[in-house]
C-alpha cells in the first residue's frame, strides 16, 4: 500500500484519502475543527495547515512576507514556506508532510487560534461545550501569544432559537460550517446557511422555516465549540461530572451505537450522542434516539406489584408461585412472551425456562408498536432486539401479541409468563381479554399496559442499568454496558427469571450473566459483539466523556 | 499459652532481674524543707497578676492583643468577649456578590464546586425564567448550598470563581452554633451577608447582563 510521511512516521493511505484522513485513521492527531470525517470538506477553519515538502530536487514554494520583530519593534521581510490545509490535500505516494514538527505550522496554528478567539466572548463559565470544546483545547496546546486586539470584541446576536431543540449563540460560533454541511449532506434538509462577511457572518436558519429535522440534536453534536446549544442538555449538567458507558441506543431496530453520558453521584443520565460505528450509524442518531436516554430513568417499575399493589420481591415470588399453581398438568396451557426490548440474556433466559423446564410450545413477542421511518437511520420498528428474539427462537417462530389476544380469547391459554411491558395493541381491549387470564406475569422494566394487566409484575432492570446484548436490524449482535445503577428493587431480568423459575421448583442455574451469556453463545455462536471484551467497573468510572472528531 | 513478644530494646527483658544505676536524692536543704517561702513566692506573683489586670481593666489600659501576642511568654484573652483582629487576607466565611439589580453574579458554572477539596459546595444551575432579560444567555444557581461543617476554607473556590461571585471577605468566622443544619448555608444567607467594609457588591464590576453597558440580545426571537 502506497504511504505517505507524516513528521517522520509512515502511514499508508488509501486511493483518495487526504492528509487528515490518513493521520487520522493512523490515530495522529492533526488539529481541526470544520473537518468530520462524514461531511465533505469545506477548509474554512485553517487549523490543520501542515508544511508539504517540496518533491526531491525541487525548491519549496516560498512566500514573501513581514514577520514582527519584538527587538527592533518593527517588521521586517522574512520568507515562508506556503502552507496547505491537511484536510484538503489529497496523499500521493511519497509525500513528506510535516504537521506538529514545522515551527511555520505551529506559527501558523498559534495565529489561527489567535484570531477564531479574537472576538469570542469566552464565556466558558455559561457555555455548556465548557470542558469539551475544541476552542479550549487547542488554546492550551497551540496557541502561545496572548489576544493582541485591544478592542471591545463585536457583538453578535445571541440565544437565537433556530427550532423546538436547538438554540444558536452567534458570538461563540467560528463559522465552521459542520452544522451547515450536516443539514444539507446527511439529512437533506438544507435549512442552515452562512449569512454576512468576515467578523459579522453568522448561521441563520432559512426565512419561514426552522431547524425541526429528524436529526437537529446531531447538528448541536456536531458543532465543535458552543454555538449550537441543546434545550434538552442546556445548562443541565457540567460534561466534567459525567462518566460515559458504551451503550447500544434503545429507540429503534436502528441500534445506533451511543454513549450514555450520567452522573454517578446522583444516578442520572444526561444525555446520549453518537459512538462511531461505521457499519451501523457512521457517526450519526437521530434526534428520538438522543433524547430516548430518558427513558432510562421515566416510567420504570420500580418495585415488585402484587395485584397492582406494592410488594417485596420476595411476596411477588410467592405470588407467582399460588398464580402460576396448576399449569403444571398441561403446558399447552401456558404462552410465553418474549419481549423486543429486552435484551438477548433476559430472552434467553426465559426461553431456556420455556424448553427445558415448562415445556410451553407457544411462543409470542411482545413490543412497541411500528413508527416513523426514514432512510438514513430511523427504523419502523421501535424495539431494539426484534431480530434476536427471532434468532434465538429459531424454529418455534413467535407470534405476535394479536394472535395472543385471540387465543386467550378463544378459551386457550389460562396462564401467561411474559417479559416486557409493551404491547402493540390497543390497551383498553388488551386488558379486556387478558382479565380473562388465571395467572398473568411478567418481568418488566418499564410501567405499561402489560405491566397493568399482570396479576404480578416483577422489576426488571432497565437497559441502561444491566448489560445486555441486542442484535440489531442487520442481525449485527451488540453489547451495550450498564451506566447507572438499579433502581428500587430492579434486578436483571435473566435474574427474575432463574428466581421465577426456581421458585415454580425447577432446577434453573444461571448464577451471573456470564452463565447466561456461556449458554447463550454456546447455542447461538453470538458472542460479545461489536464491543470486544468486557470492561471493569472501576475501568469504566476511570473512562472520561469521549468527543469524536 | 503465653505468646512470647520479640525482644526489642524497648521491651524489658524476659525473666530477668531489672538492672539500672541508683540516682542519688537531692539533698533537702532548709529551703526546700520548709516550703513556705515558695508558696509566698508564688503567691507573689499571683498577686501581681490580679492586681495588674485589675488596674488594666479599671483604667482601660489593655494592651493591644495583637502587639500582646507577639510578646514572650503566655498571653490569653477574654473570647469571645475579647477578639483579636483576623489579618486582611483572613477567610472568613463565604458569601455571594451580587449585581446591581441585586441578582446573584453567580452564573451555576460548578467551577468552584469542582475546585472544592472538601466538596462541600453544591449548585444546582438553572435558567433565567421566559421575560427576564437574562434569558437564554445566562443562568444562575437555583440552589446554592455550602457545608460550612465539611469546609476547610482554603479558598480554592474563591480562586476558581471566573465572576468574582464567591468571596471569603465577611471577616466572619464560622459561629459555633449547636446542630448541624445551622452550618448548611444556603443561597439566601450567602447572598445576604456583606463583605467586612460593609458593602455588598463586588469590587469587580463587568459588563453584565442586564447593565446598561452590556450588548444584550440584538435579536427578538429568543422564545424557547
Amino acid at each position: 500500500m502506497a504511504t505517505i510521511k507524516i513528521d517522520g512516521r509512515e502511514i499508508p493511505f488509501e486511493q483518495g484519502d487526504t492528509i487528515i484522513r490518513a493521520a487520522h485513521r493512523a490515530g495522529i492527531d492533526i488539529p481541526h475543527y470544520c473537518w468530520h470525517p462524514g461531511l465533505s470538506v469545506a477548509a474554512n477553519c485553517r487549523m490543520c495547515l501542515v508544511e508539504v515538502l517540496p518533491p526531491p530536487g525541487r525548491p519549496a514554494m516560498q512566500l514573501d512576507i513581514l514577520r514582527w520583530d519584538a527587538k527592533k519593534g518593527d517588521y521586517v521581510p522574512a520568507r515562508k514556506p506556503k502552507l496547505v490545509p491537511a484536510c484538503q490535500q489529497g496523499c500521493t505516494p511519497g509525500m513528506e508532510v510535516l504537521s506538529s514538527t514545522s515551527e511555520h505550522v505551529e506559527e501558523a496554528r498559534s495565529a489561527v487560534q489567535e484570531l477564531l478567539l479574537l472576538n469570542h466572548p469566552v464565556d466558558c463559565p455559561i457555555c455548556d461545550q465548557a470542558g469539551e470544546c475544541r476552542l479550549q483545547d487547542y488554546w492550551l496546546e497551540h496557541q502561545r501569544t496572548g489576544k493582541r486586539m485591544q478592542q471591545e470584541v463585536v457583538h453578535k446576536p445571541k440565544a437565537v432559537v433556530f427550532g423546538p431543540t436547538i438554540v444558536y449563540d452567534a458570538e461563540r460560533c467560528i463559522i465552521c460550517t459542520r452544522c451547515v454541511r450536516f443539514c444539507e449532506e446527511v439529512v437533506q434538509d438544507p435549512v442552515l446557511s452562512v449569512r454576512e462577511r468576515g467578523n459579522l457572518n453568522e448561521i441563520v436558519v432559512s426565512p419561514g422555516k426552522q431547524l425541526d429535522h429528524d436529526y437537529t440534536l446531531m447538528t448541536e453534536h456536531v458543532c465543535p465549540v458552543g454555538a449550537l446549544t441543546s434545550v434538552d442538555f442546556r445548562f443541565k449538567a457540567r460534561v466534567w461530572f459525567l462518566r460515559s458507558a458504551r451503550t447500544v441506543c434503545q429507540g429503534c431496530a436502528t441500534g445506533c451505537n451511543a454513549y450514555l453520558d450520567y452522573d454517578p453521584r446522583n444516578n442520572t443520565p444526561y444525555r446520549h450522542r453518537p459512538r462511531d460505528n461505521e457499519h451501523v450509524n457512521k457517526y450519526w442518531m437521530c434526534d428520538e434516539g438522543m433524547l430516548s436516554y430518558k427513558r432510562a430513568v421515566e416510567n420504570r417499575l420500580t418495585s415488585a406489584l402484587v395485584g397492582g399493589e406494592d410488594a417485596t420481591i420476595e411476596d411477588a415470588l410467592d405470588a407467582v408461585k399460588e398464580q402460576l399453581a396448576g399449569f403444571g398438568d398441561d403446558a399447552s396451557r401456558v404462552a410465553i412472551v418474549l419481549s423486543a426490548q429486552h435484551s438477548n440474556e433476559d430472552n434467553y433466559a426465559l426461553l431456556t425456562l420455556t424448553r427445558t423446564f415448562v415445556g410451553a410450545k407457544n411462543l409470542y413477542v411482545s413490543g412497541r408498536p411500528l413508527g416513523r421511518g426514514d432512510k438514513i437511520l430511523m427504523s419502523e420498528d421501535k424495539n431494539p432486539n426484534t431480530r434476536g428474539v427471532m434468532q434465538l427462537a429459531g424454529s418455534m417462530a413467535p407470534k405476535p401479541i394479536a394472535a395472543l389476544l385471540d387465543a386467550v380469547k378463544a378459551g386457550k391459554y389460562s396462564f401467561v409468563i411474559a417479559l416486557g411491558s409493551e404491547l402493540e395493541v390497543d390497551e383498553k381491549e388488551a386488558l379486556g381479554v387478558l382479565s380473562k387470564l388465571k395467572g398473568l406475569v411478567t418481568i418488566a422494566s418499564h410501567d405499561g399496559p402489560l405491566v397493568r394487566a399482570a396479576h404480578v409484575a416483577l422489576p426488571a432492570a432497565a437497559w441502561a442499568e444491566t448489560d445486555g446484548t441486542y442484535v440489531n436490524r442487520q442481525g449485527l449482535a451488540q453489547r451495550s454496558e450498564p451506566a447507572l445503577r438499579p433502581r428500587g428493587d430492579a434486578t436483571p431480568g435473566w435474574d427474575l427469571v432463574t428466581r421465577v423459575g426456581k421458585k415454580l421448583g425447577y432446577a434453573m442455574t444461571f448464577k451471573s450473566l456470564s452463565d447466561v451469556r456461556r449458554a447463550l453463545s454456546a447455542e447461538t455462536r453470538t458472542d460479545g459483539g461489536a464491543n470486544g471484551a468486557a470492561r471493569t467497573d472501576a475501568d469504566r468510572a476511570a473512562t472520561k466523556p469521549e468527543v469524536s472528531a | 499459652m503465653i505468646k512470647r513478644t520479640a525482644q526489642t530494646t524497648w521491651t524489658k527483658p524476659a525473666g530477668g532481674p531489672v538492672t539500672g544505676k541508683p540516682i542519688a536524692r537531692p539533698n533537702r536543704t532548709a529551703e526546700v524543707q520548709a516550703y513556705f517561702p515558695e508558696f509566698v513566692r508564688g503567691l507573689a506573683v499571683s498577686m501581681r497578676h490580679f492586681f495588674k489586670n485589675t488596674k488594666e481593666m479599671m483604667l482601660g489600659q489593655k494592651p493591644d492583643p495583637v502587639l500582646e501576642s507577639l510578646e514572650e511568654g503566655v498571653t490569653t484573652i477574654c473570647y469571645p468577649e475579647e477578639r483579636r483582629p483576623y489579618p486582611e487576607r483572613f477567610r472568613g466565611i463565604h458569601r455571594l456578590t451580587l449585581r446591581d439589580d441585586g441578582s446573584p453574579r453567580c452564573v451555576a458554572c460548578l467551577c468552584c464546586s469542582t475546585a472544592c477539596p472538601a466538596q462541600c459546595i453544591s449548585i444546582e444551575a438553572a435558567e433565567y425564567p421566559p421575560g427576564d432579560s437574562k434569558r437564554g444567555y445566562e443562568r444562575y444557581p437555583k440552589t446554592f448550598v455550602i457545608d460550612e461543617l465539611r469546609c476547610i476554607f482554603c479558598g480554592f473556590c474563591v480562586e476558581a470563581c471566573p465572576c468574582d461571585a464567591i468571596r471569603m471577605d465577611t471577616g466572619i468566622h464560622a459561629v459555633p452554633y449547636d446542630s448541624r443544619d445551622q452550618f448548611i448555608y444556603r443561597k439566601d444567607l450567602l447572598m445576604e451577608f456583606s463583605g467586612r467594609d460593609g458593602s455588598r457588591k463586588s469590587a469587580n464590576p463587568r459588563h453584565e447582563p442586564g447593565d446598561p453597558t452590556h450588548p444584550g440580545l440584538s435579536r427578538d426571537h429568543m422564545e424557547h
